[in-house]
C-alpha cells in the first residue's frame, strides 16, 4: 500500500476550481445562427418590413384605401392595370390596390398577432393547470381541448361567425378559440416532463409554494415552445383570416383585407390578374416568411433548452 | 385515464433512528428501496404506512404552514447535478429562493448567499454564474449551500457524490464532513458505493428489495458483515487492495419489486439459503450485542444451522 | 516515423496501434484539441485499461480509433492502425474492419441495441451482415452466443425487445453482438458504470471469459481504479487529453510515480484498512476540454510542481522499471528521490 505523507497531496494551491463550461451568450449565438442562415435572415427581414409597413400605414400608403377613384375605371368600369398613378392598379370599385394592400398587412398582422397572443394565453393557462394539477382536473381539461381540437377549425370559424356576425374582433375571437388547443396540448406535455426534473422536486423540498413553482421555474421554461408556436400561429392566423375573409365572413367590407382581395381577385382572374397576385403573392410570402422564422426559431432554441439544461 | 395502477411495495416496514449530528448511510442496489425512503423523508411520496418522526414529533402527512416549517428541517441533495438546479436561475438566485423560504428580506440576501458560498469553499463571483458555467463538483456545492440556507437539522444525501469525478468527490465528501463538525446537521446519505458509507456513515442500513436486511455501525457492518447479502455486496466491490483475490460472485439479478420472491426476498441468490428462507420472512433482530440482521441462519447461529438444500 | 511503428507493432502481435493520435474539435481560440498525441498499442489477447475522469479523453479515444468521432470533431494528428493486418484506420475503411475486427460496447446498452428491433434480428442481422450466414445458421449461432453470456433463456430473448431487459441482460446482449463475429479487439467503454455492483462483478466476469475463449484483446476504458486493477494487466493512465503514466497493472498500483495517479488511489476510501479523518483530495479541477494548455496540464493541481512544469510539457518515457513509462518532471528528476522510491 502507498505510504504518503499525510499533507502531501491536500490543498497545495488556494486556487478555486476553474469553470469547466463558458457558454456563449444566447443572444449571440443566435445572431451568429441567423447571419449564417440566408432564408431565415430573409424572412425575418420581410416580418419586420411587413411590420413596418402595417405599423406606418397611413403614411405609406398612397391613396385612401376605401376611396373609390374616377379615374381608377375605364370607360367600361373595368379595373385599371398598374400604371403611373397607381402602382398595382385598381380594383372593381376603382379603389387603388397598393393601398388597399398596405392596408390589408396591417389588418392580416393585427389578427394574426392579436388572435395567437390570445389562443397563447388560454392555451398555456389551461395546459400549465392540467398539467401540474393533474388528477381528474386534467382528464376535465384535456378532455374539453380533444372536444375543441376535433371540430374543424374553418367549418368552426364559419358557424361561430354565423352566430355572432362579422367584425375584425369577432374574426379574433374565433381564430383564438380555435387555436389554443393546440398550444394547451403541447404545453400540458412539457410542464408534465418539466415537473419531474430535479430542480423542481429541490424547489418542493425547500417548501417553495406551488404557484411560485410554476410562476418561476416552469412557465420560463416553457418559453421556446411558446416562442415557436406562436410564430408557426400567426402564420396559420393570417391563414385563417384571410379564408374567412375570402368566403365573405371575415373583416367585413368595405374594409381591405387579403382574403377579400383574393376573393374579388378570383373573380376578375381573366381581366384584370393583378388583382388576384397582388394579394396572393402578399399572403404566400407573409406565410411563408412566418414559418420558415418558426422553423429557424425552433431549430435555435431546442438544442439551447438541452444545452441550458444540461 | 381513470385505470386501475398497481401499486409497488417500495419500502418495506423500514426504521431507524438517526441521532443529531450523526451520519447514516443506507446501501443498496437499484431496486433496494433506498432513493424512496428518501423522497417519503422529505414528503415528495407520502408513506402508506408507519411515521416518521423529528425530534419526538411526528411529520408524516402534514399539510399547510406545518408542512412548510418541517420542510426547512430536513433538505435533500440530488444524485444530478445537472438537473438539480434550475439551469435559468443564477446561483445567487437558487440560493436565495432558499432564504425566502426562510423569511430572509431581500436586502439581507446578498450577505447570505456570500457567507454561505464561503462555507461550501466556493469564490464569491461564482454568485452570479449560471449552473451551466459551473463543473458537476461545483453545482453540488451551491446544492449543499442551497440546502444549508435553511438551517436545516437533518440533510439527506441522496447519491449526492455518485455522478462527480473520483477527484472531487473526495473534496465533497471533506465539505460535508467539515460542515457536520461546524453545525452538527445529521446526514442521511444514500449510496450505492460502499467505500464512501464506510468513510463518512457512522451506522449503516442495507437495504434490500425494500427492508433493511442489516443495521448496525459502521465498524460492524464493514468488519464482520453477517447478512448473505452485506457480505457478497461487500466482496462483490473491486478493490485496488485486494485485488486478484477469488471473490465470491453473486449470481442472478435483483429481483422486481412489484413481484418479490416469497419467504425472504433474497432465497434465490443466496448460497445459505434453507428451505425455511423460502416460506418464512426473517425479522430483523439483533444478534448478540451487535448489529441487527434479517437472516434466519444468522440468527439460529451459521453452524448450528442444517445444510440442506433448498429448491428456489 | 508510422511505418517503423506499425512494423515494429507487427512483430508484436498487435491488434490496434495508436500513434501520436491528436483529436480536436473546432474553435474559436486556439487548437481545441482534447486529446493530444497519444501513442500506445494493444497487444492480441492482451487486457489493457484506459483510466481517466470526465474530460481526459478517454472515451473519445474509443470512439477515434472506431472511427465514429461525433461531429464536429475529428483527427487532427497522428494515424491508427487496427487489426491483423494492421489497416490504416479511416472512416472509409471502417466499414471493412468494424464489427469484425474491432468491437465496441458501451456504457448504455440501450443506445448501442436499437429499442425497436428485437434482439434476435439484431444479432441475426450482424451475422449475416458479416459473416453472410444463412439466415438458420444465424438463428443458431444467435442462441449459442446467447447462451454462452448467460442468458437465462436464449429462444425466449431473441424474440424479446431491448428495453424489456434489465441493465446487466443489457449488457450481456450487446456483448453477445460484439463478440459474435469473433474480433481481434474488443472495446468496452464504461461497460458497468450504470451497473450495480453485483451485476458489474458477473459483467466483468463475463467479459473476462469471452476474451479468452474468443482470443481478443481488450481496451477496458474507466474511471474506476478498482474495476481496471482487477480486469487489466496493463494501464494507461489520461489525464486532460494526454497519456501520463502507463505500465503494468502491478506496477503502476504499487508504485505509482505520476502524482496524479497516485493521488487517484489515494483519494477512494479503502474498504479495509483504517480510514483516515479526511480523504486526500486534488484542489481544483482539470482544465475544460479544447483549451491549450502550456507546459503540464496537471501542474496547476499539483503538490510537486516546478517552475519546468509549468514551461515544459512532459514526455511519456521510460525511468527505471522497463515498460513503466510516466510523463512527469518532478518524477525524472533525481533530485527526487523519495518521490521515486515509493
Amino acid at each position: 500500500m502507498i505510504n504518503l505523507p499525510e499533507n502531501e497531496l491536500t490543498v497545495a494551491f488556494s486556487a478555486s476550481e476553474t469553470t469547466v463550461l463558458s457558454q456563449p451568450n444566447f443572444w449571440r449565438r443566435a445572431g451568429r445562427s441567423l447571419l449564417h442562415d440566408p432564408v431565415a435572415l430573409c424572412s425575418f427581414a420581410f416580418i419586420l418590413l411587413l411590420t413596418v409597413v402595417a405599423v406606418f400605414a397611413p403614411l405609406i400608403a398612397p391613396y385612401d384605401p376605401l376611396r373609390q377613384f374616377s379615374n381608377g375605371l375605364s370607360f367600361v368600369g373595368a379595373p385599371v392595370a398598374p400604371n403611373g398613378h397607381f402602382l398595382l392598379g385598381t380594383d372593381a370599385s376603382g379603389r387603388d390596390v397598393l393601398s388597399r394592400l398596405i392596408f390589408g398587412a396591417r389588418v392580416s398582422l393585427l389578427v394574426g398577432v392579436v388572435a395567437t397572443g390570445l389562443a397563447s394565453l388560454i392555451g398555456v393557462v389551461i395546459g400549465t393547470v392540467a398539467g401540474y394539477v393533474g388528477g381528474v382536473t386534467e382528464s376535465i381539461l384535456m378532455r374539453f381541448t380533444d372536444m375543441v381540437l376535433s371540430f374543424p377549425i374553418l367549418l368552426f370559424c364559419v358557424a361561430l361567425i354565423a352566430v355572432t356576425g362579422p367584425s375584425t374582433r369577432n374574426v379574433v375571437l374565433v381564430i383564438a378559440f380555435a387555436y389554443w388547443t393546440y398550444l394547451a396540448r403541447v404545453v400540458r406535455g412539457q410542464v408534465l416532463s418539466i415537473k419531474e426534473r430535479e430542480f423542481v422536486n429541490a424547489a418542493r423540498t425547500l417548501g417553495v409554494g406551488h404557484i411560485k413553482i410554476i410562476r418561476k421555474h416552469i412557465i420560463p421554461h416553457l418559453i421556446p415552445t411558446i416562442i415557436v408556436y406562436g410564430t408557426l400561429g400567426v402564420a396559420t392566423s393570417i391563414l385563417i383570416e384571410a379564408s374567412l375573409s375570402f368566403l365573405g365572413i371575415g373583416v367585413p367590407l368595405p374594409q381591405a383585407s387579403w382574403g377579400e382581395m383574393i376573393s374579388e381577385g378570383q373573380q376578375y382572374f381573366q381581366s384584370a390578374p393583378w388583382l388576384l397576385v397582388a394579394p396572393g403573392v402578399a399572403l404566400i410570402l407573409t406565410v411563408l416568411a412566418f414559418n420558415l422564422a418558426g422553423d429557424w426559431l425552433t431549430d435555435l432554441l431546442d438544442p439551447a433548452v438541452q444545452e441550458m439544461g444540461s | 385515464m381513470f385505470g386501475a395502477s398497481r401499486s409497488i411495495k417500495a419500502v418495506d416496514n423500514v426504521s431507524f433512528t438517526l441521532q443529531p449530528g450523526e451520519t447514516l448511510g443506507i446501501a443498496g442496489e437499484s431496486g433496494s428501496g433506498k432513493s424512496s425512503v428518501a423522497r417519503a423523508l422529505v414528503q415528495l411520496t407520502r408513506p402508506t404506512g408507519g411515521t416518521v418522526s423529528l425530534g419526538g414529533a411526528p411529520v408524516t402527512n402534514l399539510k399547510g404552514q406545518r408542512l412548510k416549517r418541517f420542510r426547512r428541517r430536513m433538505q435533500m441533495v440530488y444524485q444530478d447535478p445537472y438537473d438539480s438546479l434550475d439551469p435559468r436561475m443564477s446561483v445567487s438566485d437558487a440560493i436565495g429562493e432558499a432564504l425566502s423560504v426562510r423569511g430572509l428580506p431581500k436586502t439581507e440576501h446578498a450577505a447570505q448567499v456570500a457567507q454561505l458560498l464561503e462555507r461550501v469553499k466556493l469564490p464569491a463571483t461564482i454568485a452570479q454564474r449560471h449552473p451551466n458555467q459551473l463543473s458537476g463538483g461545483q453545482r453540488q456545492r451551491v446544492s449543499i449551500a442551497r440546502a444549508l440556507a435553511v438551517n436545516p437539522e437533518i440533510i439527506i444525501c441522496d447519491e449526492a457524490v455518485a455522478a462527480l469525478d473520483v477527484s472531487i468527490r473526495a473534496q465533497v465528501l471533506n465539505l460535508l464532513k467539515d460542515i457536520q463538525h461546524d453545525t452538527g446537521v445529521g446526514y442521511l446519505f444514500i449510496s450505492h458505493d460502499l467505500s464512501t458509507l464506510r468513510f463518512m456513515a457512522d451506522h449503516v442500513a442495507i437495504m434490500y428489495v425494500g427492508r433493511i436486511v442489516e443495521y448496525g455501525t459502521s465498524e460492524e457492518v464493514f468488519s464482520n458483515p453477517q447478512h448473505p447479502y452485506t457480505r457478497a455486496l461487500i466482496a462483490a466491490v473491486p478493490s485496488v487492495t485486494r485485488r486478484g483475490e477469488r471473490r465470491l460472485k453473486l449470481s442472478g439479478e435483483p429481483p422486481d419489486p412489484g413481484n418479490p420472491p416469497s419467504g425472504c426476498p433474497f432465497h434465490p441468490r443466496c448460497p445459505e439459503a434453507v428451505e425455511t428462507c423460502r416460506t418464512e420472512r426473517p425479522e430483523l433482530l439483533t444478534i448478540g450485542d451487535a448489529q441487527k440482521v434479517a437472516c434466519h441462519v444468522v440468527q439460529w447461529g451459521r453452524e448450528k444451522t442444517p445444510k440442506t438444500e433448498v429448491t428456489a | 516515423m508510422p511505418t517503423d511503428h506499425v512494423e515494429l507493432a507487427l512483430l508484436n502481435d498487435a491488434v490496434v496501434v495508436v500513434d501520436n493520435l491528436s483529436v480536436a474539435f473546432p474553435s474559436r481560440s486556439g487548437s481545441g484539441e482534447v486529446i493530444r498525441s497519444i501513442s500506445f498499442s494493444v497487444k492480441a489477447g492482451q487486457r489493457v485499461g484506459l483510466v481517466g475522469e470526465s474530460g481526459s479523453g478517454k472515451s473519445l479515444t474509443a470512439r477515434a480509433i472506431m472511427q465514429l468521432i461525433p461531429a464536429p470533431g475529428k483527427i487532427s494528428a497522428g494515424e491508427i492502425h487496427v487489426g491483423d493486418d494492421l489497416t490504416l484506420a479511416t472512416v472509409a475503411s471502417a466499414k471493412k474492419w468494424r464489427g469484425t475486427s474491432v468491437a465496441m460496447i458501451t456504457q448504455d446498452p440501450l443506445s448501442s441495441l436499437n429499442p425497436l428491433v428485437r434482439i434476435g434480428v439484431q444479432i441475426c442481422e450482424m451475422l449475416r451482415h458479416h459473416r453472410n450466414a444463412s439466415r438458420a445458421d444465424a438463428r443458431r449461432r444467435a442462441v449459442e452466443l446467447l447462451n454462452a453470456v448467460g442468458i437465462p433463456n436464449p429462444k425466449r430473448t431473441m424474440r424479446q425487445f431491448p428495453s424489456v431487459l434489465s441493465g446487466g441482460m443489457r449488457q450481456r446482449v450487446a456483448l453477445a453482438i460484439a463478440i459474435s463475429c469473433n474480433p481481434r479487439l474488443l472495446i468496452a467503454d464504461e461497460p458497468t458504470t450504470a451497473l450495480d455492483v453485483t451485476i458489474q462483478a458477473q459483467v466483468l466476469d463475463l467479459l473476462e471469459k469471452m476474451s479468452q475463449e474468443h482470443n481478443s484483446a481488450v481496451l477496458l476504458i474507466s474511471h474506476d481504479l478498482g474495476v481496471v486493477a482487477n480486469f487489466c494487466e496493463e494501464i494507461l493512465v489520461m489525464y486532460s487529453g494526454k497519456i501520463v503514466e502507463s505500465g503494468p497493472t502491478q506496477d503502476i498500483l504499487d508504485g505509482p510515480l505520476h502524482p496524479y495517479t497516485r493521488a487517484l488511489l489515494t483519494s477512494v476510501p479503502s474498504m479495509t484498512e483504517e480510514l483516515p479523518a479526511r480523504l486526500s483530495s486534488i484542489a481544483g479541477s482539470p482544465p475544460a476540454g479544447g483549451v491549450d494548455v502550456v507546459g503540464c496540464a496537471f501542474a496547476p493541481r499539483c503538490s510537486l510542481a516546478q517552475a519546468i512544469c509549468s514551461e515544459i510539457n512532459p514526455e511519456l518515457r521510460q525511468l527505471d522499471d522497463p515498460f513503466h513509462d510516466v510523463a512527469c518532471h518532478a518524477a525524472s528528476d533525481a533530485l527526487w528521490p523519495s518521490v521515486r522510491s515509493q
